[in-house]
């Protein structure tokens, strides 16, 4: 058994080919799923019970099962109903991609909500008592306290979130989209060689990995750049 | 629901091997943590940097990457070596289970890899130093003092890497191992009814996830019992 390098030479370039798609997942679902996170972030702390519980059930429900689950029933399971099919969605449904970005916004906005909960919850009462005194209302506390710190509070463990959604978009091969996975995939079976393809695909994700972890880095550098550390 | 009948035992079975999966997988998983968790707490520089590379690579690539790679790259390395013996043979593979089990688990010990180490890196070093000062030896200060110590620390975190291997095991259906995403594959085959049966297969994985959820909860209180009171 020898490692064939023309090979590697010859797929790392049409794996690159799908790394538009990765990108265009990871950044639609990314954006999609912040939106989202922060809507249940608003839900589950409002107060409300009519809000809240509806939004712990969603995170349980979406947390507690496979992701690639949910790509199935989504991409597999909903063109069973009939009302999906005559919905005004079923053009976005109908395609694995708008499948595949609904599947991971949905699962990510739950895991990132979760994250924000726990930036809010990280904030210190003392600084929203002082805005009280201070006069400030309820949503301006919310907007110019609580935020700021409990984003910066959260980045790390958001960051982490990025990078498995990124890892989760290479599911997105197993209906049918040619990401850099499903490329790779391909490849395999015309030439099987999965060591050659998937260790050379293996070292682009872990570029992206580390890409992304620098992009944090740098941001949350940036963010506590006023918290200097005593030496 | 009367899609779902006649499948019932099928969807049973599935379960039982996601659980067989889990099991061994989760064993797979502590024994990779403790010897990363090893590895990177020791003195030496050569098992320090083999442990750091093995959680680069391991968090930082796709699942189901690292699964294709495992299943069919034992399979191309068994076929060579039993095709040196007789040339007859044209395709041997490792069961699905084994290579299932052990590429998942060799993806969350990464993850498991770092809470041990930082739980062992929180046992305050004066509880080591009293067993040692009360005559223990070094294994013995190990068992009852530090393990003890460590576990309080590693058991919520850990709670959610067993979370992620349950979500995890779904990814092995991709290499035919029969549980239960491959029965509602089959299931449809028959019914044409994929949203009820991958629904059916979510509803399954929230069952184990929340069974997990609560054993952990209590393994917590249980750990934590002698703290009650100071609380």
């Amino acid at each position: 058994m020898t490692f064939d390098f023309a090979l590697i030479a010859d797929s790392i370039p049409k794996m690159l080919m799908g790394i538009g798609l990765t990108f265009q997942l990871l950044f639609l679902s990314a954006v999609l799923g912040l939106v989202l996170a922060i809507t249940l972030l608003l839900m589950r702390i409002s107060g409300r019970w009519y809000l809240s519980v509806p939004t712990m059930v969603y995170i349980y429900i979406f947390r507690g099962t496979p992701i690639l689950v949910q790509i199935f029933i989504i991409y597999y399971g909903l063109p069973q109903l009939e009302f999906v099919r005559d919905s005004i969605f079923w053009p976005i449904l109908r395609e694995p991609f708008g499948c595949a970005v609904l599947a991971l916004t949905l699962n990510t906005g739950a895991y990132v909500s979760e994250i924000l909960r726990g930036g809010v919850l990280g904030v210190d009462r003392g600084l929203k008592e002082a805005g009280a005194a201070l006069g400030l209302s309820a949503r301006h506390r919310l907007v110019y306290i609580t935020a700021p710190i409990a984003i910066r509070l959260a980045l790390p463990a958001y960051s982490n979130d990025v990078i498995s959604l990124m890892k989760s978009t290479a599911l997105a091969s197993t209906i049918t989209l040619l990401d850099m996975m499903g490329i790779a995939r391909t490849i395999v079976a015309e030439t099987y060689a999965p060591y050659e393809v998937f260790i050379s695909l293996m070292v682009i994700y872990l570029v992206l990995t580390w890409m992304i972890q620098r992009s944090f880095g740098w941001m949350e550098k940036r963010m506590s750049r006023h918290i200097k550390v005593e030496a | 629901m009367e899609d779902i009948t006649g499948w019932w035992d099928d969807f049973f079975w599935g379960s039982v091997a996601v659980a067989q999966i889990f099991v061994t997988a989760l064993i797979m998983t502590v024994l990779f943590g403790l010897i990363g968790a090893a590895a990177k707490l020791s003195k030496s520089p050569v098992a320090k940097s083999i442990a750091s590379g093995y959680t680069i690579v391991f968090r930082g690539t796709p699942e189901i990457l690292v699964l294709l790679l495992f299943y069919f790259g034992s399979a191309v390395t068994l076929t060579a070596i039993a095709q040196i013996f007789d040339p007859e043979i044209k395709f041997i593979d490792i069961p699905p289970f084994w290579a299932g089990s052990l590429a998942i688990a060799l993806i969350v010990g990464s993850y498991a890899t770092e809470t041990f180490r930082g739980a062992f890196l929180g046992v305050e070093p004066g509880q080591v130093e009293a067993g040692r000062a009360l005559g223990l030896s070094g294994l013995q200060t190990f068992i009852y003092v530090r393990v003890p110590a460590m576990w309080r620390l590693a058991l919520p975190p850990f709670g959610n890497h067993m979370l992620s291997l349950i979500k995890d095991t779904a990814l092995i259906s991709i290499i035919g191992m029969q549980e239960t995403l491959f029965v509602a594959e089959q299931a449809i085959g028959t019914t044409g009814k994929p949203f009820t049966m991958y629904i059916l297969v979510g509803v399954i994985y929230l069952g184990f996830s929340t069974v997990i959820t609560l054993s952990v909860m209590m393994l917590e209180k249980y750990a934590n019992r002698h703290l009650e009171a100071a609380r």
